[in-house]
């Protein structure tokens, strides 16, 4: 069994129209041991900036504290927000120090431009590889099942209600075909002017 | 070992001053005037660059330098210092780069470059550089011209104009009265030239002076011939 | 045997590796008790069948024979009756392969199986269960007792032994003697107790079992019982879940009581705290 399943995870991030989701399951378990069902799996970065990460638990919370560190660093001595294309160099630097001997997690950013409010999504490799996309990203225990729904629900220029229910409605099939993830699903829809974030109802099971 | 058990040669005088920096700043106030202008769309950075012989070879070394693409620097004061200086900011600039795939903004070299200054302020073993720095600079992010100086002691201020080296005091002055703030990068160019003549002795010519230019296509010095049409155009 | 009686030479008993008949080769003659001895059922004809198997069934590269190893099945006897409860879920690794597998076995009107660890296993040797039962019943013009029938099975299974069959299976009923439970497995086990669970959510079971459970329970609060077991379980083991399967063994056979999706009764559960 993979390192990277042993608790489980799910986390999907997508592109709307001047506006970007990102989504996570809740499940925190060992192996077949469900143990939590509000486990956090999506960091706020910034006004406009999340972070989501699936793997290995502990990793999450180490790698979400040492971004958060090293961002809350960058913020003071530059006095301003980050990017999210600079803030993905920063998971790049960081995963990328730990090349022979890795934290086992794959990040998922979503974000706009803290001046543009261009939406970024991107996510990375667990030494830090980053690949951004224009449509969706993916990664976690159930990245087949993630794929196929968003290869097959997903359209470009979702208005923030409708990207709402692609996202919630992708990752909610998704993980209901995944033995490792799911038991309650978190949206974060970030907007110019607001993020909403919802609790989606799941199978508990 | 050895290094363990220097000692800083910058230590307080009974009075409370640093006197080292204060020397250092002697150094600076005695080398070649350079000024610094920003204006609307760019910064213009200037300097005197004159040699004590006929037989010297002009064109070959540089005072004004860049150090990205659009981030440049001149000095007043120690030319051997200074090229430490470039070499250091080149070199903190590129780690920036590395780290956050981004240009560094024009404020945090400075930052940077004015923490290597002031750390030669107070370790053991070395004394402080005997130069003071013009930084011209374009903001990419926030698509503006930046002008800071630099001095000895690791103090950096941000400027609207500004003068160093021999005669600050007189250019200065000048830059007072000739500034404005809707001034154009052309304008500024002028206004440069004119405050390095108003101390300048002799016959100003493209090769006794240096000019850098910076705006949103970047930073460069400019050519011998770009700047013998400027003093065409002041004469 | 159509294939085997063209191509003869190539398929001749003593040169192929898999031979039809591989009775021969045990150290102890079962025949009489198996119900196969005549049938087409191959396996390898070496000395050693089990050692041969476990090198090729337990091999992560193998062709993926398991299916259904996690799971969640319960049963109990009380003053009236039998419950069984399943959960209804198959995977093949973390992956969610159904979540609608029926793993109650309607053996007969009056004898129930329950489907833990290979599918395809349980539900064969369950088949030829049912096969022996209504022949015993012919035989002996009567019903066969379920303390019989689930003997039959255990020694069905034993022949098998460490040839990589995967079965826990409950086996209940009601006879002569009242309500019947046994407990049998491919290791060769067979138990009778009040309570059993099996499977991999079967600790969760137990926790709701051992705390709710009492011989005098009602038929209502026993369905309930074996009902709340089974959805505690698909909610901590993520290798359960789909619907629980509800049946209630009585003394003129089994009833199916409910079919219920689980996402129903978490929902349903949590409002009853508030």
């Amino acid at each position: 069994m993979s390192i990277m399943s042993y608790n489980g995870s799910a986390v999907v991030a997508m592109i709307g129209k001047d506006c970007v989701g990102i989504a996570s399951d809740r499940r925190f378990g060992v192996q077949a041991q469900t143990v939590s069902m509000n486990a956090q799996k999506i960091f706020t970065m910034g006004p406009r900036l999340y972070l989501g990460l699936s793997g290995l638990a502990t990793d999450i919370t180490t790698v979400s504290n040492r971004l958060k560190f090293r961002l809350n660093l960058y913020t003071l001595r530059e006095n301003r927000d980050v990017k999210p294309e600079t803030f993905m160099s920063m998971v790049s630097n960081l995963l990328y120090e730990r090349r022979f001997g890795p934290y086992f997690i794959e990040p998922v950013i979503a974000g706009l431009d803290p001046k543009t409010y261009k939406p970024f999504i991107c996510n990375l490799d667990l030494i830090g590889c980053p690949m951004f996309t224009d449509d969706f990203v993916v990664a976690g225990t159930c990245t087949e099942q993630l794929y196929g729904m968003c290869e097959s629900v997903w359209v470009p220029d979702l208005a923030p209600d409708d990207l709402f229910e692609t996202l919630s409605q992708g990752l909610l099939n998704a993980v209901d075909r995944d033995a490792l993830a799911g038991w309650g699903v978190v949206v974060h829809i970030i907007e110019k002017d607001k993020v909403t974030t919802r609790e989606v109802k799941a199978r508990m099971d | 070992m050895t290094e363990q058990y220097s000692f800083s040669l910058t230590t307080f005088s009974p009075s409370g001053k640093l006197v080292q920096i204060e020397y250092a700043l002697n150094a600076v106030a005695a080398g070649a005037p350079s000024v610094g202008i920003k204006a609307s769309n760019g910064v213009v950075i200037a300097t005197e660059k004159k040699h004590k012989s006929v037989l010297y070879e002009e064109q070959s070394v540089h005072k004004v330098e860049g150090i990205t693409k659009n981030l440049g620097m001149v000095y007043s004061g120690m030319g051997p210092d200074y090229r430490l200086m470039v070499r250091q900011a080149r070199k903190l600039a590129q780690n920036y780069f590395l780290q956050y795939q981004e240009q560094i903004p024009t404020s945090q070299l400075v930052q940077r470059v004015a923490s290597v200054m002031q750390e030669y302020t107070q370790k053991g073993g070395v004394r402080p550089f005997g130069v003071s720095l013009l930084v011209a600079g374009w903001d990419e992010d926030e698509a503006r011209p930046y002008l800071f100086q630099c001095d000895p002691s690791g103090a950096y201020f941000p400027w609207k104009a500004t003068a160093m080296g021999k005669n600050h005091v007189s250019g200065k002055t000048f830059l007072e009265k000739r500034y404005n703030e809707d001034m154009e990068l052309e304008d500024a160019v002028h206004t440069a030239i004119l405050t390095l003549k108003e101390s300048f002795e002799g016959q100003m010519n493209e090769d006794n002076i240096e000019i850098g230019i910076c705006n949103e296509t970047g930073f460069r010095r400019l050519a011998p011939a770009e700047v013998k049409d400027y003093l065409a155009s002041i004469a | 045997m159509a294939l085997a009686s063209v191509c003869e030479e190539t398929f001749g008993s003593n040169s192929s590796r898999f031979s039809s008949h591989p009775r021969v080769d045990f150290g102890v003659n079962f025949t009489a008790d198996d119900p196969l001895a005549n049938s087409k059922f191959t396996v390898p004809a070496v000395a050693e069948p089990a050692d041969f198997l476990a090198n090729i069934a337990d091999s992560e590269t193998g062709p993926k024979i398991r299916f259904l190893h996690g799971t969640t099945t319960l049963g109990f006897k009380f003053e009236h009756g039998v419950v069984i409860a399943v959960d209804s879920r198959a995977t093949a690794g973390p992956y969610i392969a159904s979540q609608s597998v029926k793993k109650v076995i309607e053996i007969n009107p009056y004898l129930l199986g329950t489907m833990a660890g290979g599918a395809a296993d349980c539900a064969f040797w369950e088949r030829v269960l049912a096969e022996q039962c209504r022949i015993y019943e012919l035989r002996n013009k009567e019903r066969i007792s379920v303390a019989a029938a689930s003997k039959l099975l255990a020694n069905m299974l034993y022949n098998y032994k460490g040839m990589g069959l995967s079965v826990g299976t409950m086996i209940c009923g009601w006879d002569k003697r009242g309500p019947g439970l046994y407990y049998v497995d491919s290791d060769g086990n067979r138990l009778t107790n009040n309570i059993f669970s099996v499977g991999s959510g079967s600790p969760y079971a137990y926790g709701v079992l051992d705390e709710g459970y009492k011989w005098e329970l009602s038929v209502e609060d026993a369905l309930d019982l074996g009902q709340r077991a089974i959805y505690h379980a698909t909610h901590r083991d993520a290798y359960s879940g789909g619907v629980v399967n509800l049946y209630h063994m009585q003394e003129t056979g089994w009833v199916k009581i409910s079919s219920t999706d689980v996402k129903d009764l978490h929902y349903r559960y949590q409002d009853e705290k508030k």
